[in-house]
Order: structure tokens, then sequence, then C-alpha cells
């Protein structure tokens, strides 16, 4: 379905007009090509609608239909947080699901969880990039009743590079880790989001 | 009186209800486009609300199942997306309304 525009005589409606629709462009620019043209078309429908039935002049009949309709940047925060998350726990995009996840902050507090523990998948990352640069100290440390360290171990007198266990496999099973771990809490967010629409 | 206070109550009031209004307009087994259920909406209710509060409202419906929509083109050239109540929003309206009915009855023998 493709998007028309509404024509208008009087030059400094059609300029209201264009400024509006720019800016329900901008509020939405986020969602997928898809989604933006949905909305746009959906609230070109609204604006021509109300027009067409509006009886003042035309600058005075947007102002008002803009009046009633609210700021773009406002109103469509909403929609635009909800249609971002739904976009986002399709696609498994890690990006997409942190950037939906902030727009939904205010929105309960699942989100600044679930937020929190895609964050946490970045300390993977970092003890990949960890380990590359100071193999000695970084690993996984472990003597019964003794040691446990996931991560980087300060150098001392002690060498503790007897009781890394991973060694070579630290990097493969760090990388695994992260992408179960990804694939797990994406999984929970797809529960909770349908759990919260029952 | 603390007219502050009161109008901040039916403000809530109308927000909490906006989607129960909704969900009994389309149950009226119409099919409304968005302007359409605006008007709908200020006709029977009286309710002056934010015209752009509706869409954000009608996609949180959707995504629940209660309601579904359709594109339908016009002879303008700029297309209607009309809304309609899905089997799930019947029996939830349906839910909703015994609800509301027994919390009116409940109030009204305070």
């Amino acid at each position: 379905m493709k998007f028309q525009e509404i024509t208008f005589t009087d030059t400094n409606a059609k300029r209201l007009y264009k400024d509006y629709i720019g800016r329900v462009k901008h509020a939405v620019k986020d969602l997928s090509k898809e989604n933006q043209h949905e909305t746009l078309l959906e609230i070109n429908s609204h604006i021509y609608e109300a027009f067409s039935l509006s009886k003042s002049n035309e600058v005075e009949s947007l102002l008002d239909i803009f009046d009633k309709l609210g700021r773009p940047e406002i109103f469509l925060k909403e929609l635009v947080a909800e249609k971002k998350l739904e976009e986002a726990t399709r696609t498994f995009n890690p990006l997409k699901i942190i950037k939906a996840l902030l727009l939904n902050i205010t929105n309960g507090i699942s989100y600044i969880i679930f937020l929190l523990l895609y964050l946490s998948l970045f300390s993977f990352v970092f003890l990949i990039f960890a380990k590359i640069f100071d193999p000695e100290n970084v690993g996984f440390f472990y003597r019964n009743n003794d040691i446990f360290v996931l991560g980087k171990i300060s150098s001392s007198s002690i060498n503790y590079q007897q009781y890394e266990q991973l060694g070579n496999w630290f990097i493969p099973v760090m990388t695994v880790s992260a992408f179960i771990l990804f694939v797990i809490i994406t999984f929970l967010l797809k529960l909770s989001k349908r759990l919260k629409n029952k | 009186m603390n007219v502050e206070y009161k109008n901040k109550w039916i403000s809530q009031l109308k927000k909490g209800t906006l989607s129960f209004i909704v969900l009994n307009i389309l149950n009226k087994d119409k099919e409304y486009y968005g302007y359409d259920l605006i008007s709908e909406i200020k006709r029977i209710t009286d309710i002056d609300i934010a015209e752009g509060t509706l869409y954000p409202l009608l996609i949180r419906l959707k995504n629940e199942n209660l309601v579904e929509h359709n594109w339908v083109e016009q002879q303008s050239g700029i297309p209607r997306k009309y809304y309609k109540i899905t089997k799930e929003g019947k029996s939830t309206i349906a839910q909703m309304k015994a609800y509301w009915d027994n919390l009116n009855q409940t109030i009204n023998s305070i």
C-alpha cells in the first residue's frame, strides 16, 4: 500500500502538513521499514479523515487536528517502544534488543532486569578479550575449598596458573556460554512478553 | 472541594477505562477505522481523549489478540485501517463487563 500525500490549496497548510508528517517519520525512524510505513499510513489516514469533515479553512483545520492528535514525539513513543520490542525479540539481534529495552525501561521493572541481564553478557566478551591480552592471569581458576575465580586474578607470589581449568578451551567455552545465555534470556523475554499479554 | 484531586481522579479513570470503552464499541460487530472510533468514543461517552493516545492502545489490543485489523483502499487514494474485535476479545470484554457491573453494584450499595 502506497503512502499518498494529502493535497492542499493553501501553501501554509501544505507546509504545516509536511512539517507534521516529517515529525511522524522522525518519531518512528527506529522501527522496521514496514512498521514505519504502516504507522505513517495510519496517521495520514487520521489527518485526511478529520480534514475532510472539517468546516474551517485549511490552516485552521490542520492546526486543530494536530492539536487534538498531540505531538508525534510524545504520542508515538509508546507505540514505537511496543513495536520495537516485538521486532527485536523476533530477530534475536542483541543490539536491537538492548535498544528496545532502553525504550521500554519506563514500562516496568522486568525490562530493567532484562536490560541488566543482557548487559551482563558483555562480561563474557570482556573475558574473551582479556584472555587474549593477558593469557596468564585470565581464566577459570578452581581448587576444591580454596579458589573459584572466573576472570582475572591479580599477580602475586602464588602461581595460580596451575589451577586454571580451561586452558585453550577458555575462549570457545566463553563464546558458547555467552551464546547459550543470550538465547535463554531472549526466550525468557519472549515468554515474559507473552505472559504480560495474557 | 479539592478540584485538583477530583480532576486527577477523573483523568486516571478515563485512562483506565479507555480500553474497556474501545472493546465495548468494537463489540457491536462493526468495523471502525481510527478516526471513526475516536468520533464514536466522543459521541457515546463525551470523553475528550487525546486522539493520538488511541493508536498505541490499539497496537496493545492487537498484540494481545483482542482486536485485528485490515487495510481497505479508498477512492481518495488514502487507505483506512479498519479494526474489529476478535473471538478472544469478545470473551475478554464479556468478563470485563461482568466485573464492571459487579463493581458498579458494590459502589452503589455503599
